[in-house]
């Protein structure tokens, strides 16, 4: 598992300061640990498109923020990425939960999102790469790097028991 | 007065160092037309001015952000509100033109006709300076507008504007030239 402290702690290093989004189990200690810290400011939203605002306006206004959802939230933000963020090639870093894969049975709710969920991001052309434990700094290098230099909206997919229990 | 009387009558009252965010469809043209430039014009993401606006605030504290949105927008975004009374970032403030409707597609109604504005904000916690009739009393236009800016807290201005709409030329600027220019502000 990824120490999410040390996640923060990296993401800070890299220039974030604000995070927003939606909860997910997934990202239980993640949260933990924002609420803790006072390297990045987390501002709660109530959907996931309006954290995309929030990280859009807080862009605009000069500094650098990221996204935390769950892959549910893919199907709220379509609005807010293809008419705001990638219109206007603001860069940002969406942490994506991937629910729905096996051995995610008891939750249905998750099962169709999850077999679409890679094809969704292939659809917005959003540039995407899973996070493992081994080589993470490698991987959120890489999609900073790629956000960065092309001023896109980058994702990085988190599946069970990399960020949480 | 219709909503871009509104916006234009505010011209001498906003500085230069004023952040502007402003909705999709009409409202940006407004701001694009009569406002100092540059300042965020949305295109697109209808319902979310009040989020980038609380993004940009948190951003930029010892600025001054105003939000320009009509009432679809505002509606659109309700939640949003209630962010923005969980954070109530000093620098910012709300305006809504509130013409009752989809002013940009044609004039369809929204349902603002049976929203009480005042028990919602004051619900959700954000300070509001009243609602402002513009077509029954447009003198008190620049006072209220001169209180909303003096205040010290996140604070609304619920103007009722005019549906009938001046068709303003669409804002010639390239999305990616609006971000620059105004990214350009802060060096
Ligand atoms: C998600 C979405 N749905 C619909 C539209 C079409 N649309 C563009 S502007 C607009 C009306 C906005 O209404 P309001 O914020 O009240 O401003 P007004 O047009 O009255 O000035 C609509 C419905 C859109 N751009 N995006």
């Amino acid at each position: 598992m990824i120490d999410s402290a040390e996640l923060i702690s990296y993401l800070h290093g890299h220039g974030f300061t604000l995070a927003s989004g939606v909860p997910c189990s997934y990202f239980k200690e993640l949260f933990i640990e924002l609420e803790k810290s006072d390297k990045i400011n987390y501002v709660s939203a109530t959907r996931e498109d309006e954290a995309v605002g929030i990280s859009c306006g807080y862009y605009l206004g000069g500094k650098q923020s990221f996204v935390i959802m769950q892959n549910s939230g893919l199907a709220t933000i379509g609005d807010a990425l293809t008419s705001l963020a990638q219109l206007y090639q603001i860069p940002l870093l969406l942490f994506v939960s991937y629910r729905g894969l096996e051995p995610d049975t008891d939750f249905p709710e998750h099962s169709i999102m999850g077999d679409v969920t890679e094809e969704i991001l292939n659809a917005y052309n959003v540039p995407y790469e899973i996070l493992y434990e081994q080589d993470w700094q490698d991987t959120i290098n890489r999609a900073i790097e790629e956000m960065i230099t092309n001023n896109e909206v980058v994702c990085i997919l988190v599946e069970k028991g990399v960020l949480s229990e | 007065m219709r909503g871009e009387e509104v916006v234009a009558a505010l011209k001498d009252s906003i500085s230069d160092d004023v952040l502007i965010v402003s909705s999709n469809g009409n409202v940006s043209r407004q701001v694009f037309t009569f406002l100092p430039q540059p300042q965020i014009y949305l295109r697109g993401s209808m319902g979310l001015p009040m989020s980038i606006g609380l993004g940009l605030a948190l951003a930029q504290p010892k600025k001054q952000v105003i939000i320009f949105t009509g009432d679809g927008n505002f509606l659109m975004g309700l939640s949003s509100l209630a962010t923005i009374g969980n954070n109530l970032p000093s620098n910012l403030r709300l305006i809504i033109l509130d013409n009752g409707s989809y002013a940009t597609t044609g004039g369809q109604e929204t349902v603002t006709s049976s929203l009480d504005y005042l028990k919602l904000l004051e619900g959700m916690g954000i300070k509001h300076f009243g609602s402002l009739n513009a077509i029954e009393s447009p003198t008190k236009l620049s006072e209220a507008f001169e209180i909303l800016l003096t205040g010290d807290q996140t604070a609304v201005l619920h103007i009722v504007v005019g549906d009938d709409v001046e068709n303003l030329e669409n804002i010639p600027w390239k999305p990616i030239e609006i971000k620059e220019k105004f990214l350009n502000k802060f060096g």
